[in-house]
């Protein structure tokens, strides 16, 4: 018989402490994407294999997969912005632009050995469709920061790229199809070395010829988008749109991303500006995302579109333990039986009372498994107070007037 | 915090440390360090010293920031991890190696239907071998790979060849070359942004190094 603690690959339990720092993680994120007006949706976990196809050929191919009665391929959700995308272009056609969605929810793929990412993920993140402009993305990774910062990350870095850039470069330097593959290959495999070689053979010189050498190492400030624009006039728009982003980033109040032109997306959806966050201590981005344009009109509804998705699991390794009420709470002995209505008064005031039934073995032990500082039970008129970390006892006469109050 | 190196024990060692003295980081510790396997080098960088195979594994886990590892062992593991700079030394091949005399691989291909490849680079070798529309029987082993052929276990061997001697002392010859390789500085993905400029100039230094 199988090992009852056996789980699939990549995934696990969560238990009270993760969970409860969990949430309120999720709760710092959402209370700060509302501040910009997302609201929250939330999506099936089961998608018809051939809708999520429309939006990523390799989509399916990346999800677990299932069938149903009469035989059609369903897929447990690899991410969350194609399902988002096809519900804003289905169920809310008719809302004017833009259209500013929440979501908290999670994402399962089938796991990758020896990745830090399980095979479910935990993803908080916002969309912003119907808005084509800097300013949608500069309003996206505004509020990404002020989620960051809301969740505790005191040093998270954000470095935006743009896939469009990159494209718009790689016309300049009249790359073929064949060429365009190679460096867009090496460009996801994160080599600068192979990016070099492959670049090396399309033969451009002077300006155009280095910045296409040293494409994926070029970052720094705006004037990094100065060189690429004068290099290579055919990709001068988007590094004029990119400076305009940045601008109005910095303007929303909090810190200037970093532009990366190494940055890319595994998902061939992205058109436009790409996101990363990056926190101390945690290996991999925090958060990603960028602008996807072309995703709605494969739902049937063209808008651009621009989000971001923050990784709770990912996020909750770079903040510290939360700072939980220390011992919070009471056990109540009798509270399950004799002293209900003592314990249902006490819970009226926002005690968390944690009800035992008079003869309970070993209260103090629930105390100590939970949590909770102190057991109480009635002696006489009054009450005796067990403090179970420091071993004290104490009487007490009003049972609103408790240390735990 | 310091910067944290991983620096490859065996062959690339000795060439790894030329190549950080020479950018100017300090490698007198490194030189001397005995057995212990993390050297902390007082406001310098930390070095953690693994065997190659390792490298990308500490790397991409965020363990050290930054790492020298060959260009096959990237290639074998596909390590989520930034290929900075090449540093040009460690150069050898990765080939396919039969016992000399007549070639048995298309005879293999042709009355078997398959080719059997003994290798510690078992990805290398599947993906070779698929890429040139052959199936492969892939054995792995650990070490001494050149013993698999001569006693009939595979009909030859994907490995690394620098010098070819091992080869020509087990009898074996190299048939088809599968790719080149050198070693690589590499980078974790977060590291490579949080210390921007500091990697930055790290590998402007490597590049004038080595050209």
């Amino acid at each position: 018989m199988t090992d009852p603690a056996l789980l699939p690959a990549g995934v696990r339990d969560v238990l009270p402490v993760e969970a409860a720092e969990l949430r309120a993680l999720g709760q710092a994120l959402a209370d700060a994407f509302g501040t910009f007006g997302y609201r929250e949706v939330m999506t099936p976990l089961i998608e018809l294999a051939d809708v999520l196809g429309r939006a990523d050929d390799q989509a399916a191919g990346r999800a677990y997969r299932l069938f149903d009665d009469e035989g059609r391929v369903l897929v447990l959700r690899p991410d969350l912005t194609i399902p988002i995308a096809r519900l804003v272009a289905t169920r809310m056609a008719d809302h004017p632009d833009p259209v500013r969605i929440a979501y908290d929810a999670r994402a399962v793929r089938p796991p990758t050995s020896g990745k830090i990412e399980g095979a479910e993920q935990r993803q908080a993140g916002i969309e912003l469709v119907g808005a084509a402009g800097p300013d949608a993305d500069a309003e996206v990774v505004a509020a990404l920061a002020r989620a960051l910062a809301a969740a505790g990350v005191p040093d998270a870095r954000i470095a935006v790229g743009s896939v469009a850039l990159v494209s718009a470069v790689l016309d300049e330097a009249g790359a073929s199809e064949v060429a365009r593959a190679a460096l867009w290959d090496a460009l996801h495999a994160r080599s600068v070395v192979e990016w070099r070689r492959a670049a090396a053979e399309l033969g451009c010189t002077g300006p155009l010829g280095a910045i296409v050498s040293d494409l994926p190492a070029l970052r720094g400030g705006p004037d990094v988008l100065d060189r690429v624009a004068g290099a290579a006039p055919t990709a001068a728009p988007e590094c004029g749109r990119m400076q305009e982003m940045l601008a109005l980033a910095g303007r929303h109040g909090g810190p200037v991303p970093m532009v990366d032109l190494g940055v890319v997306r595994d998902w061939s959806y992205y058109s436009g500006v790409v996101i990363e966050a990056y926190a101390a201590g945690v290996a991999v981005p925090v958060a990603v995302g960028g602008r996807y344009d072309g995703l709605g009109a494969r739902f049937g509804r063209p808008r651009p579109a621009v989000g971001v998705a923050v990784a709770l699991d990912l996020l909750h390794h770079a903040v510290g333990r939360a700072a939980e009420r220390e011992g919070a709470g009471v056990v109540l002995v009798g509270g399950a039986d004799d002293l209900i209505e003592e314990a249902t008064r006490l819970r009226a005031d926002g005690v968390t009372v944690v009800g035992v039934p008079r003869d309970c073995p070993d209260p103090d032990a629930v105390a100590l498994a939970d949590g909770r500082r102190h057991v109480v039970r009635r002696e006489g008129d009054g009450w005796m107070v067990r403090d179970v970390i420091s071993g004290t006892r104490s009487e007490l006469g009003d049972l609103g007037a408790g240390p735990w109050t | 915090m310091d910067l944290r190196v991983c620096v490859p024990l065996g062959a690339l060692f000795g060439d790894t440390l030329e190549v950080l003295d020479a950018v100017g980081l300090p490698v007198a510790p490194l030189r001397d360090a005995g057995r212990r396997l993390i050297i902390e080098v007082p406001g310098g960088p930390t070095y953690i010293t693994t065997r190659p195979s390792d490298v990308p594994t500490y790397v991409e886990s965020g363990a050290a920031d930054v790492g020298i590892v060959g260009r096959d062992v990237l290639l074998e593991r596909q390590p989520d991890v930034y290929e900075l700079a090449d540093l040009r030394f460690g150069g050898c091949r990765m080939s396919w190696c039969t016992p000399a005399g007549d070639d048995p691989t298309a005879d293999a291909v042709a009355r078997f239907g398959v080719v059997r490849v003994a290798t510690k680079y078992v990805n290398c070798a599947e993906r070779f071998f698929e890429s040139t529309g052959r199936k492969a029987e892939i054995v792995k082993v650990n070490g001494s790979v050149e013993l698999a052929p001569l006693v009939g276990l595979s009909d030859g061997i994907v490995d690394l060849v620098a010098t070819g001697r091992t080869l020509r002392e087990n009898g074996l010859v190299e048939r088809e070359a599968i790719f080149e390789s050198t070693a690589r500085l590499i980078a974790n993905r977060v590291s490579h942004k949080m210390r921007a400029a500091e990697l930055d100039d790290l590998v402007r230094r490597m590049e004038q190094v080595v050209a």
